[in-house]
């Protein structure tokens, strides 16, 4: 019971931000081209490559994301059918939540490599995998990083999460809660900017685990 | 008399860089280590400072290419072998392709037309030096420098009025819109909203902050110290592309087209001032 509560609070902290923003919701959209046209143009300047055919599979979420400038343009329909579309794709790692290796999770989180191909000269290793999140974060202090996502400096901390309590049962719904965010972003934070690591399968569900032990564990250099 | 220093230099460079071995074109680095960025701020920095924009050498070079490559025949809208101004009023529809195009749509047509190239030649001669760093000299890449210089001075006027350009405006708009790809990235992504973000320590241009397309835009082809190369804008969309992990972008495509059509048509009245020059 106490669980179920921890868990909708955390939920709520979420999603709550949300839907405060977006009380005069309304699409704004010129008709005059249609979706499929622009999505014909596009693929008609973006290599046929078979083996990247389906990056360029569209799916709902992204369709909807398309529509609106920010979520607060955003009808509240739209925003939780997004919700709800990426809290059903979540997959978890095979033995449930648990506290991975944060060391593993730095790794990932420092690299920018993956999925970039080119056939002019650069291109990521085929299984390179990195989450960028400094393109976008600052998260260990002293480290430069983007400013397009929040500051995660002491993350940890924030959800607070110490050595005494991580592993009560609150500690790991709090867990849940951010695996959740870095699996599928869209599932707490509809359409944002951060990609959809878990969903699109740029990291494995254990890999993810891993990143949110790095943002999370009273080790990690994110919380000293 | 400086201009002439440096293609001397340029050139003798290029050459003991071809007799180097194919290894002289390095690979251009994605992470470049503290000194290496500290040297090139440094010579950024020198060259602002000195005035020097080697971007420059490309034009003399593209001047020539114009008539190797029977251009002077090539109508960019004002007529034949007429660019005084010509990329001011690009992207634009063009009667006898049937359709609208940008500069360097155009010139690719050009090159099909008036010297002979087959599409996938024009293909290999726009990416010559894509991916390259270091004395890597693209025909290419100077005849789009020299052609758009040739408006510097000019303000930015796309003919919007025309539902035919208005229209590559709109998918253009829209194409900049669509999340697309493992990581769901839109341009919208990185270059758009009223408050200023850096990705890691680069600051972006936003379509949402007045004069910003602008500015932007009117640069290209930009100098880039750290390749020692011009950087067109159909090449700068494929970079952009490259990091948004979509499939490789196609030069001289729609997507380039309408892309342009809603960037230099969103950036109408600012002045050209190419080239540009960064790090
Ligand atoms: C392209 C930009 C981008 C990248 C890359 C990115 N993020 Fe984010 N992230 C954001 C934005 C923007 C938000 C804020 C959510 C919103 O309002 O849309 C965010 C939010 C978050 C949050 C929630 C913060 C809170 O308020 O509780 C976490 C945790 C997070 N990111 C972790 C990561 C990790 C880990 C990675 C890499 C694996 C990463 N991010 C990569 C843009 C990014
Ligand atoms: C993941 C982030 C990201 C996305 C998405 C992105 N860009 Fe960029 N863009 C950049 C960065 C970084 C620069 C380099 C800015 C610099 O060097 O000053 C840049 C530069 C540019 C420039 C040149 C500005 C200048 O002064 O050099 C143009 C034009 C541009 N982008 C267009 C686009 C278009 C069109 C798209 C979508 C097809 C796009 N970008 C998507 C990150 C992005």
């Amino acid at each position: 019971m106490r669980k179920i509560v921890v868990g909708l609070t955390i939920a709520g902290m979420v999603v709550g931000g949300v839907y405060a923003q977006q009380k005069k919701a309304q699409p704004k959209r010129e008709e005059a081209v249609k979706p499929e046209e622009v999505m014909q143009v596009l693929k008609t300047g973006l290599s046929s490559d078979p083996r990247f055919a389906w990056k360029l599979n569209q799916d709902e979420a992204q369709k909807i994301c398309s529509k609106y400038k920010s979520r607060e343009e955003m009808p509240a329909k739209e925003l939780q059918r997004v919700i709800q579309l990426s809290q059903q794709s979540i997959a978890y790692p095979q033995w449930g939540i648990y506290w991975g290796d944060w060391k593993e999770g730095q790794k990932i989180v420092d690299s920018p490599s993956g999925g970039r191909y080119a056939s002019y000269g650069f291109s990521d290793s085929p299984t390179a995998k990195g989450g960028n999140c400094y393109a976008c974060h600052l998260i260990e202090k002293g480290k430069p990083g983007g400013t397009m996502g929040p500051n995660l400096y002491g993350y940890g901390k924030k959800w607070g999460i110490s050595k005494e309590n991580m592993n009560s049962p609150e500690a790991v719904e709090k867990l849940k809660a951010v695996y959740n965010i870095v699996y599928n972003s869209w599932s707490a934070f509809p359409c944002s900017s951060m990609p959809r690591f878990g969903y699109h399968g740029n990291l494995s569900t254990n890999d993810v685990m891993n990143v949110v032990t790095y943002l999370l564990h009273p080790e990690s250099p994110v919380n000293k | 008399m400086k201009k002439r220093l440096l293609l001397a230099l340029f050139t003798a460079g290029a050459v003991a860089g071809g007799l180097l071995s194919t290894k002289a074109f390095a690979q251009q680095d994605q992470e470049l280590s503290p000194e290496e960025e500290i040297r090139l701020v440094q010579e950024f920095n020198r060259m602002l400072a000195e005035g020097v924009n080697p971007g420059e050498v490309w034009y003399e070079v593209g001047k020539e290419a114009i008539k190797k490559y029977n251009l002077d025949k090539c109508d960019l809208g004002l007529g034949p072998g007429n660019f005084k101004g010509a990329m001011a009023q690009l992207p634009r529809y063009f009667q006898d392709a049937g359709k609208v195009m940008d500069l360097e749509t155009r010139v690719g047509w050009c090159l099909q037309k008036h010297a002979g190239m087959k599409p996938e030649e024009v293909q290999k001669f726009v990416k010559q030096c894509w991916g390259k760093s270091g004395n890597c000299m693209s025909e290419y890449d100077a005849i789009i420098m020299y052609l758009t210089m040739e408006s510097n001075g000019y303000k930015v006027n796309v003919n919007l009025k025309d539902p035919r350009v208005k229209k590559m405006y709109e998918i253009g708009k829209q194409a900049f819109q669509t999340r697309l790809g493992p990581w769901d990235f839109n341009c919208a992504t990185c270059h758009a909203g009223k408050q200023e973000v850096r990705i890691r320590a680069t600051r972006l241009w936003s379509v949402d902050r007045p004069g910003e397309v602008g500015s932007a835009v009117v640069i290209f082809p930009k100098y880039l110290v750290r390749w020692g190369l011009p950087m067109s804008m159909h090449y700068r969309y494929a970079e952009c592309i490259r990091q948004m992990r979509w499939p490789e972008f196609i030069p001289h495509s729609d997507l380039g087209v309408a892309l342009s059509a809603y960037l230099y048509g969103s950036a109408n009245g600012t002045e050209i001032k190419a080239p540009g020059i960064g790090r």
